[in-house]
């Protein structure tokens, strides 16, 4: 931000005054960073490292007699493993029904809020909770919505003589999966209402006084003015929900991680595919040949996302802010 | 809310009082909206809040109403009180409890500490290599963290670190990329002369960040660690692959403990564990709730 033009100066001072190692911003530098660099080597380029040795072999995680294999994982991953493919083609499906939704959710809820209203800050501490309670408490709760005996769902639709659904075996369990995750879009719609709240109002009345409709304002005005932080939302939202693994298991109620073979088909995200690989199976080799395909297939998601924003996303230039 | 709402108006401080008065004049045309407004609100409230609801009715009703179906719940005649103290005893809550604390004290207090100290030296220090490290946080902040968990606990396991609380003790010194973005954002913003006097003064870096910045970023610690208590608090993966089950989070126990002997759920103790579970997070989160906002505000203004 503003800073960067004028620390240099304040960082030029020192060198000409300190002693010992304060002569030495750059070594000052180095040593306030020192835990976050060690962190990063050790606790992320490390394991990322480990994980693409471990693609190579046949390792199961327990025994000592691995060998190196070549490519044999990623062969198999991409010629023989139709389990795994289903998986990553649910997940997509998966991302591709949830963060449009998200997004455009936390929108519609951050329009809303953003209005002058009785009690605005309890209504959107009701839209913001669910998305910072645990996810275990979330998933228990859900449990009870969808549950076949007690659950509301089936009770409110017997009224209509709806017959008892389980709803979270198959093939519900992926459209179950889908509510839950959106039940947690008031993390979006705080994003979503700062950068309302951004928005020079003069802008809005002009178009008001041109004769705009609300939604035309909306859509010619305020959505493309807060288009950067939407397209944030949907970038760390299509991370976010590519490697989701712990709702399937929660609303599946398994009681260890191992036991993600009790997950029902239609919410085995491919997440929940590698955590089958690594801790049911013992593939650890196989496991880490798909994180890796996940990695690169992330990268590349990101890389073209970025590629597309240059087209449609309005970056405000603006004095505070690069 | 009235900081944003100061700030917006600070930039435009001439638009902002006539054009206040103008939209009073619209009244009528956005009459028709209100309706609908007030409805979608009432609606969404409806959508996001019956959860709660009715997590509470299950938590405090018989098993015999739990098998009558949702609509038995709604008699309220016998509400089970005790099913809380059941779902304190039946699996050891305070023991639990206390694991989940330290933990997320441990990490949460680690993490602030490591990631403010990188985010000062982001913001006010300068150095060869400086902008490669920060791009690189940036970076991390887009890397899968789950998908990181898998070899990250299989080298854990080898180091013999399984059931210890030493992977949070690491990863709390290591620092938090989201974290260190937003204490450099925020000590970017404080004015030069304060450190500028100080090193007149002979203060060395150390001793200006511990005793001239940090006391202004109050609020954003205060963000950082509350941030980082509730991830801990809530989090399930890390303690169910890294902990042993009787020595674990209450996450992992609630999700796994309350079975009958058939190794079925016990839902209404379930209910009932998920509400004493969540509840501190909500207390919390009542009470600080600007500081939530502030967070993903800074990060989705900025990112």
């Amino acid at each position: 931000m503003t800073s960067s033009a004028l620390t240099p100066a304040a960082a030029a001072g020192v060198t000409t005054r300190g002693r010992g190692w304060r002569r030495y911003p750059a070594r000052t530098f180095y040593t306030f960073v020192s835990p976050w660099i060690l962190g990063f080597l050790l606790l992320t380029l490390v394991p990322i490292g480990f994980a693409l040795v471990v693609s190579f072999t046949n390792y199961d995680g327990a025994s000592s007699f691995w060998r190196f294999v070549g490519f044999r994982n990623y062969v198999e991953l991409f010629t023989s493993s139709p389990s795994a493919w289903q998986s990553l083609l649910r997940t997509l499906a998966y991302t591709i029904i949830v963060v449009p939704l998200s997004v455009a959710g936390g929108l519609f809820l951050a329009v809303l809020v953003n209005r002058r209203l009785r009690a605005r800050g309890v209504v959107r501490a009701i839209f913001f909770i669910p998305s910072v309670i645990p996810i275990v408490a979330t998933a228990i709760m859900w449990r009870l919505i969808f549950n076949r005996d007690a659950g509301l769902l089936n009770g409110v639709l017997s009224v209509f003589g709806v017959r008892e659904t389980i709803w979270l075996a198959d093939p519900y369990a992926f459209y179950a999966l889908i509510v839950v995750t959106l039940w947690g879009l008031g993390g979006g719609m705080v994003i979503s209402l700062a950068a309302l709240q951004d928005v020079p109002t003069e802008l809005e009345e002009a178009a008001r006084l041109d004769g705009a409709s609300t939604w035309q304002v909306m859509r010619a005005v305020v959505i493309p003015m807060i288009s950067p932080v939407l397209y944030f939302q949907m970038i760390t939202g299509i991370i976010a929900s590519l490697q989701v693994v712990v709702q399937p298991l929660l609303l599946a109620q398994t009681r260890t991680v191992a036991s993600s073979q009790e997950v029902p088909t239609s919410s085995t995200l491919y997440m929940v595919e590698v955590y089958n690989e690594f801790f049911f199976e013992s593939r650890f080799g196989f496991g880490s040949a798909m994180l890796w395909v996940f990695f690169i297939a992330i990268l590349a998601i990101t890389l073209i996302l970025q590629w597309l924003s240059r087209r449609f996303v309005f970056y405000q230039v603006d004095s505070d802010q690069k | 809310m009235t900081q944003l709402a100061e700030r917006s108006s600070s930039r435009h401080p001439d638009a902002a009082i006539p054009l206040r008065s103008k939209r009073r004049n619209v009244r009528p045309r956005s009459d028709r909206t209100a309706a609908w407004v007030y409805i979608s609100i009432i609606v969404s409230i409806a959508i996001f809040g019956v959860p709660f609801l009715y997590v509470l009715l299950v938590a405090l009703s018989t098993p015999a109403q739990l098998s009558d179906g949702a609509f038995a719940l709604f008699n309220l005649s016998n509400l089970q009180w005790s099913n809380f103290y059941l779902a304190f005893t039946r699996i050891d809550f305070i023991g639990f409890a206390r694991t989940t604390l330290l933990l997320s004290l441990i990490f949460s207090v680690l993490t602030t500490a490591s990631s403010s100290l990188a985010g000062f030296a982001f913001a006010r220090l300068r150095a060869p290599g400086q902008r490669l490290l920060f791009n690189i946080v940036v970076a991390t902040m887009m890397i899968p963290a789950i998908a990181m968990l898998i070899p990250t606990y299989v080298i854990f396991a080898r180091l013999g670190l399984v059931g210890t609380y030493w992977p949070w003790v690491l990863w709390g010194l290591a620092g938090t990329p989201y974290l260190i973005f937003l204490f450099r954002q925020f000590f970017s913003t404080i004015p030069l002369e304060l450190e500028e006097a100080a090193i007149i003064d002979g203060a060395g870096w150390f001793r200006i960040y511990l005793q001239i910045f940090l006391p202004l970023a109050r609020p954003a610690l205060l963000t950082s660690f509350l941030l980082s208590f509730t991830w801990t608090w809530g989090d399930y993966l890390a303690p169910a692959l890294l902990l042993n089950a009787d020595n674990t989070t209450l996450s992992v126990a609630t999700a796994a403990g309350y079975l009958n002997p058939q190794g079925t759920g016990i839902v209404e103790l379930q209910a009932a564990g998920a509400v004493m579970f969540l509840l501190p997070v909500v207390v919390l989160f009542l009470f600080t709730q600007k500081y939530f906002i502030g967070s993903a505000v800074g990060s989705g203004v900025k990112g």
